[in-house]
């Protein structure tokens, strides 16, 4: 049975071959490069805090160059390899055989369906799995400058924290279970709807659903998020909206938290000296129209505690007693989440497979 | 003696519809049995049953005395060929036979080298693009070749030319001879089945009306003739299968063990094609739409 099942495979393997060679040229052709130009920026000798500068230029130049097309393509390969394998492994696997009436020939012979089955997913799950995390190897292998950029601090661009979702998706061992599991995907959906093209439609829906909601609703439940106070000084960027009454208030955002690089920011918001939310920014801290200090003096607050300028304005929040509740996972769970995630994923993937040998037994 | 197929009150139901019901059946061993009947008498879901590629609703079934594909072993004393007799078609016909040879404990290269050889199949040929007979005979040198104690054809020759079924038929009696298995097979021609067959199912709105070794069926039913009478005052034991009366004459189709000694009655012998054709018309009460898909061809 492991012969005929590799001589159905045979197409496929060569697909996944071709796939592979293909990915293994272009990094390999580009990855020296990337890393001659990570050293030429003077990362690999920098110290402390210039580190930062130098990464952030660094990351900077290849976001707008063919690197960050390159590792964005990359990451698209890897990110979509299960979804394929899904949709032209999984999916057929039992449907086409059905469709066709080769499912009569093939389970005629003297094997159970059961070995059938046993052997068929084995062979198509274990290569979807080393193809994917293959890729994966190769990719983290190519883009280990990047990461480098993003450990010293750069956080724009191709250098996204490894818990962003391209990232997190792309490494590591999850697109391992992600294949599994969109494999068993196909193939249970070929089993409970017997026709190829609908299973791939079903396949592909409730695999991009996942897709999309893990990273949303379950990734950052998969333990406990932490939770810190910072002051609103230490915040970043501004976003400047006008008042009714004319002048300028802005928002701010955590863009990293201090003592914690490298950690998944949740979510974040201002809270009162007494640790309740607040929604609305304090009155002596809304500049109104005619307030505008007069050129040369710096932005400072008026006479009537007023403020123009961003930092000025944040300024005032603080001596308000605002500050910003934070809620992150740090850095550290990274392999712990990594862990879990996959393990749901070939878990799901276990039981779609179980219920393929189910329905099998008792099909049609 | 041995059953090739046992069933008893055996069913299967589509949803609400009966596709198969009340199938009560002991088929002996060392027959070749045809099963007849018009399409949709559920021929095809008697044979998924016997296969084991469907799970009886109700009821039971064996063949050669255990559950359809209950493991590899009873797998190997059971060939089938399917309807649409599918292969693979981006695989050679040399692909098939190694499929077959890696999937067969007791696969005979030899008969299927041999038959590939006969039927002037080219190996390297895939089997999609094979004539529809060719396809037939594909399928059945993996079904024989695998040696089975029974071989199962559902509507084997229903696609292929007159030219062809005769080849396949052939083909098949000389596997019969020299294999000493037991063949089922599904026709609705009655007069494929005339040649090959010496047991007789007659499949027809979704039940069994008769079955029964050709012999002694044909030995049991008289057409009588003669003039018109009600069929009520026949003696006990000649139940009539079908009737028919003109103003003078009645002619009645009937079933006895004993002779028929009425010197009124015409008595002439019956013809297998006579008597699917009574049972089947006899049933149409239940179908009476279907009767007309009964293809005679001589």
């Amino acid at each position: 049975m492991i012969r005929f099942g590799m001589l159905q495979f045979r197409i496929q393997a060569i697909t996944a071959a071709v796939t592979l060679a293909a990915f293994a040229v272009l990094l390999a052709a580009t990855g020296p490069h990337l890393a001659s130009l990570y050293a030429a920026d003077g990362l690999d000798s920098c110290h402390g805090s210039s580190c930062l500068s130098m990464a952030t230029y660094f990351s900077g130049s290849l976001t707008q160059g063919p690197y960050g097309v390159l590792f964005l393509l990359s990451t698209g390969i890897i990110l979509l390899a299960p979804a394929v394998i899904g949709l032209f492994w999984g999916a057929p696997l039992i449907a086409r055989e059905m469709e066709t009436g080769t499912a009569d020939l093939a389970w005629n012979q003297s094997v159970t369906r059961t070995r059938w089955l046993a052997v068929k997913l084995a062979i198509g799950g274990l290569t979807a799995m080393a193809l994917t995390e293959a890729l994966c190897l190769m990719q983290t292998w190519w883009a280990a400058p990047i990461s480098q950029a993003v450990a010293d601090g750069a956080g724009s661009g191709v250098a996204q924290s490894r818990f962003s979702q391209l990232n997190f998706a792309s490494h590591g061992i999850t697109p391992l279970g992600y294949a599994a599991f969109a494999f068993a995907l196909g193939v249970a959906a070929g089993a409970l709807i017997r026709r190829t093209v609908p299973a791939m439609a079903v396949t592909l829906a409730i695999f991009a659903a996942l897709q999309v909601a893990v990273p949303l609703w379950v990734r950052p439940n998969l333990a406990p998020p932490d939770r810190t106070v910072i002051p609103v000084t230490s915040l970043g960027a501004a976003i400047p909206s006008e008042t009714g009454a004319g002048g300028t208030i802005f928002t701010f955002y955590a863009v990293t938290i201090p003592g914690q690089p490298g950690a998944w920011l949740l979510s974040s918001g201002p809270v009162n000296a007494a640790g309740q939310p607040v929604s609305t920014t304090p009155a002596a801290c809304i500049p109104v129209e005619g307030t505008s200090p007069s050129p040369g003096t710096n932005q400072a607050a008026s006479p009537q505690g007023a403020t123009t300028g961003p930092v000025a304005f944040r300024g005032c929040l603080a001596s308000h007693g605002i500050r910003e509740a934070i809620t992150y996972q740090p850095a550290s769970r990274y392999w712990r989440f990594q862990l879990t995630e996959t393990a749901i994923y070939l878990a799901l993937a276990l039981a779609l497979a179980g219920y393929c040998f189910r329905r099998l037994r008792r099909l049609s | 003696m041995n059953t090739v197929i046992q069933a008893s009150g055996l069913g299967k139901a589509y949803r609400r519809t009966w596709a198969l019901r009340d199938c009560t059946l002991a088929i002996p061993e060392g027959h070749v049995v045809g099963l007849v009947g018009p399409n949709g008498a559920g021929k095809t879901t008697l044979l998924g049953l016997a296969t084991g590629m469907l799970t009886p609703t109700r009821g039971t079934i064996t063949v050669l005395g255990e559950r359809p594909a209950a493991g590899s072993a009873q797998l190997a004393r059971v060939g089938f060929v399917a309807q649409d007799t599918a292969v693979y078609a981006r695989l050679t016909v040399a692909d098939h036979l190694r499929l077959g040879a890696w999937l067969n404990p007791g696969w005979d290269d030899n008969l299927a080298r041999q038959r590939i050889r006969r039927l002037a199949l080219d190996p390297k040929q895939r089997a999609g693009s094979l004539s529809g007979g060719e396809r037939a005979q594909l399928a059945l040198t993996l079904a024989m070749a695998k040696r089975p104690k029974v071989l199962i054809l559902d509507e084997p020759v229903a696609s292929l030319d007159p030219l062809a079924r005769r080849e396949f038929l052939q083909g098949l009696m000389e596997a019969v001879a020299e294999q000493r298995l037991s063949i089922v097979l599904s026709s609705h021609l009655v007069a494929d089945l005339e040649r090959v067959c010496d047991y007789l199912v007659v499949l027809v709105a979704s039940k069994v009306r008769v079955a029964g070794e050709v012999s002694d069926l044909l030995a049991s039913h008289y057409r009588l003739s003669g003039p018109r009478r009600d069929p009520d005052s026949l003696p006990a034991g000649q139940e009539v299968i079908t009737e028919s009366h003109t103003d003078k004459q009645s002619s009645l189709l009937v079933r006895t063990d004993g002779p028929v000694l009425d010197p009124a009655w015409a008595v002439k012998p019956v013809s297998m094609e006579d008597l699917v054709l009574a049972y089947m018309s006899r049933a149409g009460d239940d179908a009476p739409a279907r009767r007309q898909h009964l293809g005679v061809v001589s």
